[in-house]
């Protein structure tokens, strides 16, 4: 563990540090001793920086933004994960077994991910969101918890693609090497070969593209929030931004708090992944 | 006679994979719509006798299954009709009339941020790859890479707190069309432009570096120093042509995050472009209008990259083989 902190460079360790702070915020934060973020504070409303009992001040409404930003960390890194875990996943799992399988199989794979990649990635979210989370009586709005697991699939199906193109493409530099072709010959099963052989050395490049499509996925929820479809009430970052997004002038810190929060994490994310993909490429260049 | 007909084929083997895309994204699109948890007839057909509403259903392309809808829609989407948006009364408006006016604003958006984002990295990335791994390099390197980051809603975001409103210097909201009053467009303008460069630029020049460094070693390079030209001659006749492809390469490829940038961003600033419709379409429940929207994205967005992907391979035969790999 040591010795893997020290290969990290400066931007490196900051980023591995926030993220492991937000990653604490999100176990711990309904511990914290924090005031409660859905209850307002009638004597404090919008009050800067570093006010008592306030750290990161209020918005507007008088609501703590440290405990809101603590309770946001939840729903949008739950968001992030939970898609780019189950996308990645279904993503890599197409795109090894049709570059291992081949034939039309993976011409038919290939032409679906161009197809999904075609729809630039928030547009495709939008589209999916926006259709499947209307209500069918336009007065009642559809059920919030309804509605993350909405943003959840939709956010998944754009991953799909990105991560299954990555996979696709090791998979491919892979299958033809020598070793590769040794074990089939000694008659290995495709299911051995498969999982011995060639999982473990597409792994590095899918772990590395796992930090920046989370990286995606928190921005594209922001995104969806403040086009209005994303989560409402102000219970995740994007929702945060979203809710005072119209009005910031009287209160500007509750669109600072959340929006550098959510730029911070973003760049972490992508500086982690950035190194991955460094030392992947140096790990390639010496084979 | 066969080999003349030779750049025939390498387009057509770049025009068929780009028209099953266009037609399986809409398809898609199109497939979608009956994952509505409400029915299209139920949205869209205004009560009245059987003749009016078989009519209706007609006209729609509502009166056959899931496909044939589809191949209704494409008919029409390929002779220019893009759809109705429907009244609650019944009447309709074409797609088309809001589309003449938003698509330019959009579009006018979208060109003015990829001039000036390729104005400004091409110095920054010769000068950072030209100063690689001193002290100016690495700042400058570090602070693109955080900015290529940073979503561009906050950029927009911060700009219009800081420079709209606290400042005042410019329009925090608004758009003002370049006939009616050129200085007033070129202010409202400024900030949605910026801050959908921000992380574009810093893209793009981080791209430029590192192929600026890749071609400065090599051995022409080397050639052209021990010659004798300047350093400015090397960089700018010698490097930045070969290096220019992947950085136009790539600027097709970053239209994509654009037009989604350009959403968002539209909702900030209140630009009345193809974003503002989208949102319009979905809080008013035109699905056909939003169709029709995205499928404009989806094939405008695949058409731009087959042409800069078939231009590129004419300019530089080596592009061919990098992008098909």
């Amino acid at each position: 563990m040591r010795k893997l902190w020290s290969e990290f460079n400066l931007p490196t360790k900051i980023s591995v540090t926030w993220v492991s702070i937000i990653l604490f915020l999100v176990i711990t934060g309904s511990f914290l001793p924090l005031p409660n973020p859905t209850e307002y504070d009638p004597n404090a409303s919008g009050v800067g920086l570093f006010s008592p009992g306030h750290i990161l001040g209020t918005d507007i409404n008088g609501y703590d933004l440290l405990s809101n930003v603590v309770n946001g960390a939840r729903i949008s890194i739950l968001i992030a994960l939970i898609s780019v875990g189950v996308g990645g996943l279904i993503g890599s799992a197409i795109g090894i077994g049709s570059a291992y399988i081949r034939g039309k199989l993976d011409i038919t794979v290939n032409l679906l991910f161009n197809i999904l990649l075609s729809i630039p990635n928030l547009v495709l979210g939008l589209a999916l969101v926006a259709i499947l989370a209307t209500s069918a009586d336009p007065s009642t709005p559809i059920d919030p918890n309804r509605r993350v697991f909405i943003i959840i699939f939709s956010l998944t199906v754009v991953i799909i693609p990105i991560l299954g193109r990555i996979a696709r493409g090791a998979t491919l530099s892979w299958v033809n090497r020598e070793f590769i072709v040794a074990a089939r010959s000694m008659g290995m099963k495709d299911r051995h070969i498969i999982f011995k052989h060639i999982v473990p050395n597409v792994l590095p490049a899918i772990y590395a593209v796992i930090f920046l499509a989370i990286g995606v996925v928190i921005v594209a929820e922001g995104a969806l929030s403040l086009l209005g479809v994303g989560i409402i009430d102000g219970v995740s970052w994007g929702a945060m931004i979203g809710r005072v997004a119209g009005d910031f002038t009287y209160a500007p810190q509750s669109m600072y708090v959340p929006v550098v929060v959510l730029a911070l994490t973003v760049i972490a994310f992508n500086q982690i992944g950035d190194h991955l993909r460094s030392q992947l490429d140096s790990r390639e260049g010496k084979i | 006679m066969g080999k003349n007909l030779g750049w025939i084929n390498n387009v057509l083997k770049r025009i068929i994979p780009l028209l099953l895309v266009i037609f399986g994204s809409t398809l898609i699109l199109s497939l979608l719509l009956q994952l509505l948890p409400v029915g299209l007839k139920d949205l869209y057909i205004a009560p009245g006798d059987p003749a009016s509403i078989r009519e209706q259903l007609k006209s729609l392309g509502l009166d056959g299954n899931a496909f044939t809808f589809y191949f209704h829609w494409l008919n029409d989407f390929i002779h220019g009709n893009f759809g109705y948006i429907i009244f609650p009364g019944g009447g309709r408006e074409p797609v088309s009339n809001r589309l003449a006016t938003a698509l330019p604003i959009s579009l006018r958006l979208v060109v003015y941020v990829q001039i000036f984002s390729l104005l400004i990295s091409v110095p920054l990335g010769i000068y950072t790859a030209y100063r690689a791994g001193r002290r100016s390099d690495r700042v400058i390197s570090y602070s693109l890479f955080a900015a290529a980051s940073v979503p561009n809603f906050v950029f927009g975001l911060l700009l219009a707190i800081f420079v709209g409103v606290q400042l005042g210097w410019l329009p925090p909201l608004g758009y003002i069309d370049p006939s009616e009053n050129l200085v007033g467009h070129i202010k409202t303008m400024i900030l949605p432009v910026l801050s959908l460069s921000i992380p574009t630029i810093a893209t793009y020049s981080r791209l430029l570096r590192s192929d600026v460094i890749a071609t400065l070693r090599e051995d022409y390079v080397t050639m052209a120093a021990s010659k004798g030209l300047s350093n400015r001659r090397i960089l700018f006749t010698h490097v930045l042509r070969p290096s220019s492809t992947t950085l136009f390469t790539s600027a097709a490829l970053n239209m994509g995050a654009l037009i989604g940038g350009t959403l968002v961003i539209e909702q900030i600033f209140s630009i009345p472009g193809l974003g503002t419709e989208i949102g319009i379409a979905i809080f008013s429940r035109q699905f056909f209008a939003l169709q029709s929207y995205i499928a404009i994205i989806a094939v405008g967005y695949v058409l731009f990259n087959g042409i800069i992907d078939v231009v590129l391979g004419f300019v530089d035969p080596r592009t061919r083989e990098r992008r098909n790999a």
